[in-house]
């Protein structure tokens, strides 16, 4: 009895102890993004002191006439429109006619998707920066967001294959029996039905490129065009002297994407268990 | 068919006898556009056959361009990179072969066998703190399943916010005297003047422990998952036995899920193994190379030496073990899919 209660208690030790360290970074973050340098040295656990909510603007707007968060946010919102346009109607088309072809088609099809997961970003990083250079496609941010929708690709293709493969297929039959064509019945019967798997691997593309930041350092030379992820780690070096407003940036850039995620949780984690391949 | 299954009609043996010739016609009009076919059929095989036509480019409409961009932007600059990295190219002119040159500075230079092994040592500390926390958070909220779905989402959250924003907090946390990880350890008596992140011998431990911290929850989601699938009944069997909390952990929870367990793993080594991000907003491979692993070794080589070449070459070889990992992970998850 003594070890049972003695057990449960380490247990919630556990969840609590694991719970505060998951969370507390963040209130952190929040705390500190309202400080001048002094207090923040001053109360390095929190309250006490003055608050400066003006370092938001600074981070906003950028220092000194530079790129802010809003840039950084436009970016980053350009360059995840593309990649979930790319990743789910190319993914989705792709996805949805492979389960029609015959096994060895399909496997062969599932291959090509299952090893282009594994490559490695240092692998295609030269290369990228060379032919982007060359084309001069450096520093924009849509054209990432093409390249970003086709890293997602595999993930999107072997999660909606897996769903397509379960699909009912008498909604299809019953639809090609009213006359309809292959590829309609697939736009009006089959999209319409997979709205929450399609939301579920779009979630993962946003979450993928919301972190991304290896690519974008390369690619995104010019401040002015960075995401959230690459201005972040920028603005590290040009508020080294002013913390507050470094960290009124890092509070911009994550409170919206846990909003985000928690209005959505549900299909990030349904993402989560139907593919488990997560870039 | 499915009607069929429905009405209990055709009985088993026939139905299969069906399906397979079904499964036959299909691959037929897959593989082969010009059916021979008797002359009595002819008129109607005609335009089975334009059908057949019109269903091979609806398929090639369909499935070829995710192919056509899979090739265009992973095989192809993997291709390139390989060249590259036999020249001694540094962004400007054309690109000139010196064969194997790169590749042999890299094994003698100073640089590159450090860089593996820390790329190693970063990779395994991190997946086996991975694998040890997700795995005992796991245990300890599929137990009680009150509050789940609280944890669920709360312990996701490290994951889900950028991780290089999260890098530059934690980078703050180290520093000695204001960060908050010195003012905790202070306040225990473990000296608040720990300059984790300055110090060579001491700056991987930290961005070990933000990895370990940003990654917990997607392997505690797996892991969940899988624990969830095991029959309560097990259990219940075994406590009536009189294994305790730990026996039946260990004697039957990890058993059960351990092709899960494995794949996680598996994921977690090769996503570490090409961990950029963490280390770059917290030390940017620094001091001088204590953590500079073969990403980041990649990124410093290319990007400020603007040694393409080398770079490439390091890549390449890190690829080549990564690939080896990758292929491996596939057996394991392939063989996982057949014990479900």
């Amino acid at each position: 009895m003594i070890k049972r209660v003695l057990g449960l208690g380490m247990g919630h030790l556990l969840l609590i102890g694991w719970t505060i360290l998951a969370i507390v970074p963040f209130i952190l973050i929040a705390i500190y993004s309202l400080r001048s340098n002094t207090d923040l040295f001053a109360y390095p656990l929190g309250i006490g002191g003055q608050y400066h909510p003006e370092n938001y603007v600074i981070a906003w707007n950028g220092p000194g006439g530079g790129a802010g968060m809003i840039d950084y946010f436009t970016n980053t919102a350009i360059a995840g429109g593309v990649a979930i346009v790319v990743t789910l109607t190319v993914g989705s088309t792709a996805a949805y006619f492979a389960t029609k072809l015959g096994a060895r088609m399909r496997a062969l099809f599932l291959a090509i998707f299952l090893t282009a997961s594994v490559v490695p970003f240092v692998l295609i990083i030269i290369p990228y920066f060379q032919v982007f250079n060359a084309l001069s496609l450096l520093s924009q941010p849509a054209v990432l967001g093409v390249t970003y929708g086709v890293l997602t690709l595999p993930t999107t293709v072997l999660v909606l294959t897996s769903y397509y493969a379960d699909f009912p297929q008498e909604l299809i039959e019953s639809a090609t029996v009213d006359g309809l064509g292959e590829f309609s019945a697939y736009l009006q019967i089959v999209l319409p039905l997979s709205k929450g798997a399609l939301t579920a691997v779009g979630m993962l593309a946003l979450v993928f490129v919301w972190a991304e930041a290896q690519l974008g350092i390369v690619l995104l030379q010019e401040s002015t065009s960075q995401t959230v992820s690459v201005g972040v780690l920028g603005f590290q070096g040009q508020f080294t002297a002013q913390l507050g407003p470094l960290f009124a940036g890092l509070s911009i850039a994550t409170i919206p994407v846990i909003i985000i995620y928690l209005i959505f949780n549900r299909f990030i984690t349904k993402g989560i268990a139907l593919g488990g391949v997560f870039r | 068919m499915v009607g069929a299954t429905a009405t209990g009609w055709p009985p088993p043996a026939r139905r299969r006898a069906m399906s397979d010739t079904t499964e036959a016609t299909r691959t037929n009009e897959m593989d082969t556009v010009a059916v021979v076919l008797p002359p009595e059929m002819r008129k109607g095989g005609r335009r089975r056959i334009g059908i057949v036509r019109g269903r091979r480019i609806i398929m090639a409409v369909t499935i070829l361009p995710a192919v056509l961009l899979i090739a265009a932007f992973l095989w192809a600059p993997a291709v390139q990179g390989i060249r590259i990295s036999f020249s001694d190219w540094r962004g400007l002119g054309p690109i000139e072969f010196i064969g194997l040159e790169n590749y042999i500075d890299a094994f003698t230079g100073s640089e590159f066998l450090p860089a593996l092994w820390l790329t190693v040592v970063y990779a395994v500390l991190s997946t086996a703190g991975i694998m040890a926390v997700a795995t005992l958070l796991a245990a300890a909220v599929s137990a009680r399943v009150r509050g789940a779905a609280f944890y669920r989402v709360v312990w996701f959250l490290p994951g889900i916010a950028p991780i290089a924003a999260a890098g530059v907090f934690w980078a703050t946390a180290f520093q000695p005297n204001i960060g908050v990880v010195n003012v905790i350890l202070g306040a225990l008596g473990l000296g608040s003047d720990h300059a984790w992140l300055a110090g060579a011998d001491t700056a991987l431990y930290p961005t070990v422990f933000v990895t370990i911290w940003a990654s917990v929850g997607f392997a505690f989601l797996l892991l969940l998952g899988a624990m969830e699938q095991v029959p309560v009944s097990i259990y219940e069997a075994a406590r009536v036995d009189g294994a305790g909390t730990v026996r039946r952990f260990f004697g039957m929870t990890l058993p059960m899920i351990r092709p899960v367990f494995v794949v996680t793993m598996v994921l977690e080594m090769i996503w570490q193994f090409n961990g950029f991000t963490v280390i770059w907003a917290m030390t940017q491979g620094g001091p001088g190379f204590a953590t500079s692993v073969l990403p980041v070794l990649v990124y410093r080589e290319a990007f400020q030496q603007l040694n393409f070449g080398m770079a490439s070459a390091v890549a390449i070889m890190g690829g080549i073990i990564l690939i080896a990992v990758g292929m491996f992970a596939m057996r394991l998850s392939r063989s996982k899919q057949e014990e479900f």
